[in-house]
């Protein structure tokens, strides 16, 4: 009798990651077609309406890479902290917080000339999203709180946080009672770039640039990997572990919080509850998918873009928009399976199935 | 502020107590486990969905139930494949999880927002007990699935600290080797310990759409997922601590709509924020504790198992 087992393989397979994408994407459409068949829809033509209105045409485009800006930074969030290991899951939060920040700036800074306005509302994101992060970074970083969850309840609270602001103290009193916060003035909005593209992608794109040299190419990137890695090596090797985390917890929140700023100034044009969207929780998917790398970040970002694009053009056609989140869903379980495919390889080995002796991972194995 | 509208708010917190425990109690089963699953909030509004949409067929409550726990048992085996079979990131998994499942669930229910139920599980009322004044309205004229949940959490503690089931699916959350090395099946207790909390996390749901505020809607779970991944660690991975725990967060939710009703100036929107915040508060305790004496958080939480790697 023989059974199959996963043995680790002593390298990954080169290109496995792009390999392993395409992969999640193949199986996330494919399953999306069956969920399509069966509500009554036709799969060739929603899709082909997904493709076009997010990739049709230079128009398509510049939307898409609008909201690639803040999936990309909240990937880049999510990838920077898991450089070193931790996990960031406050990017939502952190988005919110930086568009809280970024609102009020706009609020005081009415008077300000154009570019002073705009520089300093994305500033303030940067600055709230920074904030919004700093008590998970000094309390993980002194007394060892699990950011894990600390970031997390932190979304919540930001949440519930911009409700207040809009439903209270920021109420717009021409909104006709409607809980909706003042619209920011028109000289605060980000400069168009092309089509309806805003100069929050290449802000976006800039500190992303940064960040992956950063991470990859200087002493400081080796000092968080190598810490990522091992703490008892960055130890032994002199680096303070106790300020490096702190200082790339409230890194992250910063980029997180640059793209609340930006989602301000560029799109939204006035802070709303719903100004972040789950771009936090996005983020976490598009960072797995570049293996926390943020040199990866920017391309996953730009098709988890599409994705969401895409799915809000088919609500004309009545079709659900949650499509696109599942697909996004899908794209990371597919991705996860294929990766550990290309990590392991399935051999069959000789055995009795019940004999726990054995190197491997039985597949499925619930013996 | 007169007694009826007090009563009513003590029964309001024992039923989003219940609602609470459920999902935090099978959340605590997967994490004593050694999985942690933060899909909570999907396989909520997955059984939430699919309860509601039986209801609406097949017009028995008691099987929409069965299926909402069906439902989540299935969504969480996902998390489950993923994580302890595959040894993905036990975080990634999860929280894509919540996203599937917020989705699929709006998929599925899409024709059913807005329709009146087809079933719900309507309010016990215990003979005698129930004119018991104050305790009858708040304990004893509750929905089924109060009772059910106080049931759940006495099996789920006689099982954890009373049978060699529940001290080997300890074992795979402490120390995952020595339950391998002792004969028992890591892969097999874990896949057990994330499908019951997935069913739980489903009752729970169905527990909304089926008595709580019987309706379908897409959003309907509204956090609440989170709230019991809060109370898991609010609770010290104890069933007695979370439920104690889930009252008082219970409470917050209940207190939430009846601000104003007792005259108080304070923003219910701020007011639910307190459950994030007291957690954020018992995270950091423990922590400072931790120096002393042993954290109370499975040692082997979201550290996947390969043997291979022992």
């Amino acid at each position: 009798m023989s059974r199959p087992v996963l043995i680790r393989r002593e390298q990954a397979l080169r290109g496995g990651q792009p390999l392993s994408f395409a992969i999640g994407l193949v199986v996330a459409l494919t399953i999306g077609i069956v969920l399509l068949l069966g509500a009554g829809h036709d799969p060739v033509a929603v899709y082909e309406r997904m493709f076009v209105a997010a990739l049709g045409d230079p128009d398509s485009w510049s939307v898409t890479l609008n909201r690639a800006v803040p999936l990309g930074l909240a990937g880049l969030a999510v990838a920077i902290a898991g450089s070193m290991g931790l996990w960031n899951i406050g990017a939502e939060g952190q988005i919110l917080a930086g568009a809280m920040m970024a609102a009020g700036v706009a609020r005081i800074g009415e008077g300000w000339p154009g570019p002073v306005l705009v520089t300093a509302i994305l500033v303030g994101g940067v600055v709230g999203g920074g904030l919004w992060a700093l008590g998970p970074a000094v309390a993980r970083s002194r007394i060892g709180v699990n950011e894990i969850l600390t970031t997390l309840m932190l979304n919540e609270v930001a949440l519930r946080l911009t409700q207040w602001l809009i439903h209270g103290p920021w109420k717009d009193p021409d909104s006709f009672n409607f809980p909706l916060a003042p619209m920011i003035p028109d000289h605060g909005r980000l400069p168009a770039l092309f089509g309806r593209a805003h100069v929050g992608v290449i802000v976006a794109l800039v500190v992303i640039v940064l960040f992956a040299v950063a991470v990859n190419r200087t002493a400081w990137g080796f000092e968080l990997r190598v810490a990522g890695s091992s703490g008892a090596t960055a130890r032994y090797a002199g680096i303070s572990l106790e300020r490096k985390t702190a200082a790339v917890l409230v890194m992250a929140g910063g980029v997180a919080g640059l793209a609340g700023g930006i989602e301000l100034a560029g799109t939204a044009d006035r802070l709303t509850e719903g100004i972040s969207n789950g771009f936090g929780y996005a983020g976490i998917i598009v960072a797995a998918l570049a293996l926390m790398r943020p040199s990866g970040v920017a391309a996953v970002a730009v098709l988890f873009g599409a994705v969401q694009i895409g799915g809000q053009s088919i609500q004309t056609m009545g079709v659900s928009s949650s499509v696109s989140t599942i697909l996004q869903a899908l794209i990371l379980f597919g991705a996860i399976g294929a990766g550990v495919l290309s990590r392991y390889q399935v051999r069959m080995v000789p055995g009795d199935p019940d004999d726990p002796g054995g190197d491997g991972v039985q597949v499925g194995g619930t013996t | 502020m007169n007694e009826a509208s007090l009563i009513g708010l003590c029964a309001a917190t024992v039923s989003f107590g219940a609602l609470l425990y459920l999902a935090a109690l099978g959340e605590m089963v997967s994490e004593k486990a050694g999985i942690l699953n933060l899909g909570v909030e999907g396989m909520m509004a997955m059984g939430a969905v699919t309860g509601f949409m039986t209801a609406l067929e097949f017009g028995n409550p008691w099987l929409a139930l069965a299926v909402a726990v069906m439902a989540g048992a299935l969504t969480a085996l996902l998390h489950g494949w993923f994580t302890v079979v595959l040894g993905a990131e036990q975080v990634v998994s999860g929280l894509s999880l919540t996203i599937l499942g917020l989705g699929l669930a709006a998929y599925l229910g899409k024709n059913a927002v807005g329709r009146p139920p087809g079933a719900v599980l309507a309010p016990v009322d215990w003979p005698l007990l129930s004119d018991i004044r104050w305790l009858g309205p708040v304990l004893f004229q509750q929905s089924p699935m109060v009772y059910l949940s106080v049931l759940a959490g006495v099996v789920v503690w006689f099982v954890l600290s009373r049978t060699r089931t529940g001290l080997a699916l300890r074992a795979a959350g402490e120390s995952a080797s020595t339950a391998d090395a002792a004969g028992h099946s890591v892969v097999g207790l874990r896949l057990t310990a994330v499908a019951v909390g997935g069913g739980l996390a489903g009752a729970s749901g169905a527990y909304l759409t089926l008595s709580l505020t019987p309706q379908w809607a897409e959003g309907i779970t509204a956090g609440r997922g989170w709230i019991a991944v809060a109370l898991v660690i609010f609770g010290a991975w104890k069933p007695g601590r979370v439920a104690l725990g889930a009252l008082l967060f219970g409470g917050t939710l209940a207190l939430k709509t009846r601000l104003q009703t007792f005259g108080v100036e304070f923003s219910p929107i701020l007011l639910s924020m307190l459950p994030y915040l007291l957690t954020i508060g018992v995270l950091v305790v423990i922590s400072v504790r931790a120096r002393n004496r042993p954290s109370p958080a499975p040692a082997s939480l979201g550290i996947a198992y390969r043997r291979e790697e022992r």
